[in-house]
C-alpha cells in the first residue's frame, strides 16, 4: 500500500488490456445473438403483424405451424429458450477457445 | 448463511408457536373471504391420499438433505468439490425453482396466453445477461455477498445498507408469492379457506425451518431437482393421454393442441363463434398486451435475474470459474425442462377449462388434471411437488435476508464489535419478523403469483443489476454515482409497486409503467444517473475509496498488482 500505482482503466466499450478485451469481444458476440433472440423475434413478430388492421398481430408467422405449433407460439415458447442454452455452449466453447490461446502464448 | 439456517431452532420454535395460535384460532371460525377465491375454482373439501404424498415427498425431501449431511461434515459446498457441472445446474434448477415457476407461470400463460411467453424467455434469457457480464468476475471476487461486494467495491457502508435493505425487499416480495402458492396448495388438500391456509401454510414454513434447522439439513440439491421435476413431469404424460394425444413427448405434442384452440376445438367440442375468436386472441401476439409491454416485461425479467441476490450467490459457492461457466449452461437446461412443460399445463387448461379466467389462474397446475379427472394420487404428486419447491424457497429467502440485516448492517455498521452469538440472535428475531410480514401481504396478495414475482425481479433489475455491471465494468464509477442511481431505482420501483396495489393507471399492467416491467425504462436511467453523479463527484472521492476500488477491480479481471484485502477477524458471512 506504500507505493502508488496508477489506477486502471476499465471500461465494457473500451477495454485496456488484451485480457480483458479477449473477455468483452466473447461477451460481445454472445450478446448480440441474445439481443436477437430476445428482442429482434419479437420485433419481427411486431413488424410481420403490422398488416392486421385489428392490430393484433395476425400474420404469416401466426398462420404458418411449426411441428404442429402455429411458429410465433413456438418461436418463443421453444425457441428463444433452446437458443439460450446454445448461447450457454457457445459462451464455454468461446472462453476454451480463449483459453487454449493465452496457452499457446504463455508457452511461447 | 448456511448455518443461521442450521441453528436457529430456537427462533423457529418461538415462531411456529407464535404462527399456529392464530391459525387454530382463524381455522376454526374463518368466513369464505373475495381473497383467494382461486380456491373455490378446485374440488373442496380434505383430500387423504393428496395429504399423504405431500408428508411423504416433504420427509423424502428433508430426508435427503439429512443423508446427505451425514455423509459430508464440512459443509456441502466444500464437501462436495467432486460435484461437477450437472450437480452443480442440478442445484442451480432446484433453487430457481419455486412455487412461482410451479404453479405462477402456468397460471399466467393460462390466462395471457402468448404474451405470457414473455416470463418464460424473461426467466431464461437472462442466465445469459448474467454468465456475459457478471459470472466469471464475481467468482474472482469470491466473497459471500452482493451487499458485502458492493460495499467493498464502492468503499461505502450507504451503498452496503442499500443493498442489504434491497435484498430484504426482494426477499419480502418474492416469498409472499411463493407464499401464496403454499396456501393455494394447502387450501387444496386441506379443503380450508385461503385466509386459514396462508396461516396453515406459515406453519408448514416453520415446522420444515424447525425441523431441518434442528437436524442441520443441508440442502442436497441434486437429489431435490429429481423430486421436483418428476412431480411436474410425469402428470404430463398421463394429461396429455387425457386429452387424445399419445403422451410420449407431451412439450412436442400440445403444439397440435395450441392450434385446435386457436380453431376453438376444445375438450367440451367446437366453441360459439364469439368465445372461439376471444380464445383465439388470446393466442395472437398482441391480443393481451401490446409490444411495448412485452419487450419491457422480457427486459425486467432478464436484468432482474441477472440480479437476484440469492442467484449471484451460486457462483461464489463453485469450485472454479470453469465450473461456474458449464453450471450455469447445465442449470439453464435443468430449468428449460421446467419451462418447457409451464405451457402444456397452460394448454391443457385451456381445452379442459376454456375462459375460466383470472380466477382460476394460479390453481391451473390443479385445475386442469382435475376436469381431465387424473385422479387425486397424480395431482397430489403434483401438488406436493409445488409445495415443496415452494417451502425451501421460501426458507432460503426468509434466511437470506435476515441474514442481509444480521451480517451486512447489524455486525458490520450497526455494532462491529458484536460477538458471533449476537449476530446470531439479531438474525432470528428478523427471520420472525420478516415471516410475520410476509403472512400480512399474503393474506391479500395483490397480483397473481408470477406478476408479485416479476416486481421482485424489477427491484433487483433497477438496483442491483446497474450497480454490480458498473462496479465490474466502469472503473469510474463511485459511491457516490452508485448511492444515487440505487436510490432513484429503489424509489421508481417502490412508487410503481404501490401505484399497482392502489390501482393508478399509469403503474397498472397496461399503463406506461407497470409495476412488472418497470426496468425498461428506469433501468437505463440508473445507469445514466450512476455515470453521470460519478463523474461529478470524481474529485471529492477520497483516496481509500478509489484505492479499495482499483484493488478489487484488478482481482475481478486478474490484472497485476491486487493486493490481499484484510478482513475482520470473526466476519464471515457464512458465521450467519
Amino acid at each position: 500500500m506504500t507505493e502508488e500505482k496508477p489506477p486502471i482503466y476499465i471500461n465494457f466499450f473500451k477495454p485496456s488490456t488484451a485480457a480483458i478485451r479477449a473477455e468483452v469481444s466473447i461477451a460481445r458476440c454472445v450478446l448480440l445473438f441474445w439481443f436477437f433472440l430476445s428482442y429482434a423475434i419479437p420485433g419481427l413478430i411486431w413488424l410481420a403483424g403490422q398488416g392486421d388492421p385489428r392490430g393484433m398481430g395476425e400474420s404469416f408467422i401466426t398462420h404458418a405451424r411449426f411441428l404442429g405449433f402455429p411458429l410465433h407460439y413456438w418461436l418463443l415458447a421453444q425457441g428463444c429458450t433452446l437458443g439460450y442454452i446454445l448461447l450457454c455452449k457457445l459462451y464455454c466453447e468461446l472462453w476454451d477457445r480463449k483459453l487454449r490461446q493465452q496457452d499457446k502464448e504463455a508457452k511461447r | 448463511m448456511k448455518s443461521l439456517f442450521c441453528r436457529r431452532s430456537a427462533a423457529a420454535q418461538w415462531l411456529a408457536a407464535l404462527v399456529l395460535l392464530p391459525a387454530l384460532f382463524v381455522s376454526g371460525v374463518t368466513p369464505a373471504l373475495a381473497v383467494g377465491e382461486e380456491i373455490f375454482q378446485v374440488q373442496q373439501g380434505f383430500k387423504l391420499v393428496p395429504a399423504i404424498i405431500m408428508v411423504a415427498l416433504l420427509c423424502i425431501y428433508i430426508g435427503v438433505g439429512f443423508l446427505s449431511k451425514v455423509s459430508s461434515t464440512s459443509g456441502y459446498w466444500v464437501a462436495g468439490q467432486g460435484i461437477g457441472k450437472w450437480g452443480n445446474g442440478a442445484a442451480i434448477a432446484s433453487d430457481w425453482m419455486s412455487a412461482a415457476s410451479f404453479m405462477g407461470v402456468a397460471g399466467l400463460l393460462y390466462l395471457k396466453g402468448w404474451f405470457g411467453l414473455g416470463y418464460i424467455i424473461g426467466w431464461t434469457g437472462g442466465y445469459v445477461l448474467l454468465l456475459c457480464l457478471i459470472a466469471a468476475q464475481l467468482r474472482r471476487f469470491g466473497k459471500y455477498t452482493i451487499p458485502e461486494f458492493l460495499g467493498d467495491r464502492f468503499n461505502s457502508n450507504g451503498v452496503r445498507l442499500i443493498a442489504a435493505g434491497v435484498t430484504v425487499l426482494i426477499a419480502i416480495t418474492y416469498a409472499t408469492a411463493q407464499f401464496k402458492g403454499i396456501g393455494l396448495i394447502c387450501g387444496w388438500i386441506f379443503g380450508m379457506s385461503y385466509t386459514a391456509s396462508v396461516f396453515f401454510a406459515a406453519g408448514v414454513v416453520c415446522t420444515y425451518m424447525l425441523i431441518s434447522g434442528m437436524t442441520g439439513v443441508t440442502r442436497n440439491q441434486q437429489i431435490q431437482y429429481v423430486v421436483l421435476i418428476s412431480a411436474f413431469l410425469i402428470p404430463l404424460w398421463l394429461l396429455m393421454r387425457k386429452a387424445g394425444g399419445t403422451g410420449l413427448l407431451p412439450q412436442l405434442e400440445y403444439g397440435s393442441i395450441i392450434s385446435d384452440l386457436m380453431s376453438g376445438k376444445t375438450a367440451a367440442g367446437q366453441l360459439d363463434p364469439a368465445a372461439t375468436a376471444r380464445l383465439r386472441d388470446t393466442y395472437l401476439p398482441w391480443g393481451q398486451g401490446d409490444f411495448y409491454h412485452f419487450i419491457a416485461l422480457v427486459f425486467t425479467l432478464m436484468v432482474g435475474t441477472a440480479g437476484l441476490p440469492h442467484i449471484m450467490i451460486r457462483f461464489y459457492t463453485v469450485k472454479n470459474e470453469d465450473v461456474a461457466r458449464r453450471s450455469v449452461l447445465w442449470g439453464l437446461f435443468f430449468i428449460g425442462l421446467l419451462y418447457w412443460s409451464s405451457p402444456v399445463y397452460a394448454a391443457m387448461g385451456q381445452f379442459w377449462n376454456p375462459g375460466g379466467g383470472k380466477m382460476v389462474a394460479d390453481v391451473i397446475i390443479l385445475s386442469a388434471p382435475e376436469r381431465a379427472g387424473l385422479g387425486s394420487t397424480f395431482i397430489g404428486y403434483l401438488a406436493s411437488g409445488a409445495l415443496a419447491a415452494g417451502l425451501s424457497t421460501v426458507a432460503g429467502l426468509l434466511v437470506a435476508g435476515a441474514s442481509a440485516i444480521a451480517h451486512d448492517w447489524y455486525a458490520t455498521i450497526y455494532r462491529p464489535t458484536c460477538t458471533d452469538r449476537q449476530a446470531l440472535r439479531v438474525g432470528r428475531i428478523f427471520t420472525a419478523l420478516l415471516c410475520a410480514v410476509v403472512i400480512i401481504f399474503a393474506l391479500n396478495p395483490p397480483a397473481l403469483i408470477a406478476q408479485i414475482v416479476a416486481m421482485a425481479f424489477a427491484i433487483a433489475g433497477n438496483t442491483i443489476f446497474p450497480a454490480v455491471v458498473l462496479g465490474i465494468w466502469y472503473s469510474g464509477s463511485n459511491k457516490y454515482g452508485t448511492l444515487a442511481g440505487m436510490i432513484f431505482g429503489l424509489g421508481m420501483t417502490l412508487l410503481a409497486m404501490l401505484g399497482w396495489i392502489f390501482k393508478i393507471p399509469m403503474f397498472s399492467g397496461d399503463g406506461i409503467l407497470p409495476a412488472t416491467s418497470s426496468a425498461l425504462i428506469v433501468c437505463p436511467l440508473v445507469f445514466l444517473i450512476n455515470i453521470l453523479v460519478s463523474k461529478a463527484m470524481q474529485d471529492k472521492l477520497d483516496k481509500e475509496s478509489s484505492r479499495r476500488g482499483d484493488n478489487i477491480l484488478r482481482k475481478m479481471h486478474n490484472l497485476p498488482g491486487y493486493i490481499e484485502e484484510q478482513q475482520a477477524p470473526g466476519k464471515s458471512a457464512t458465521a450467519y
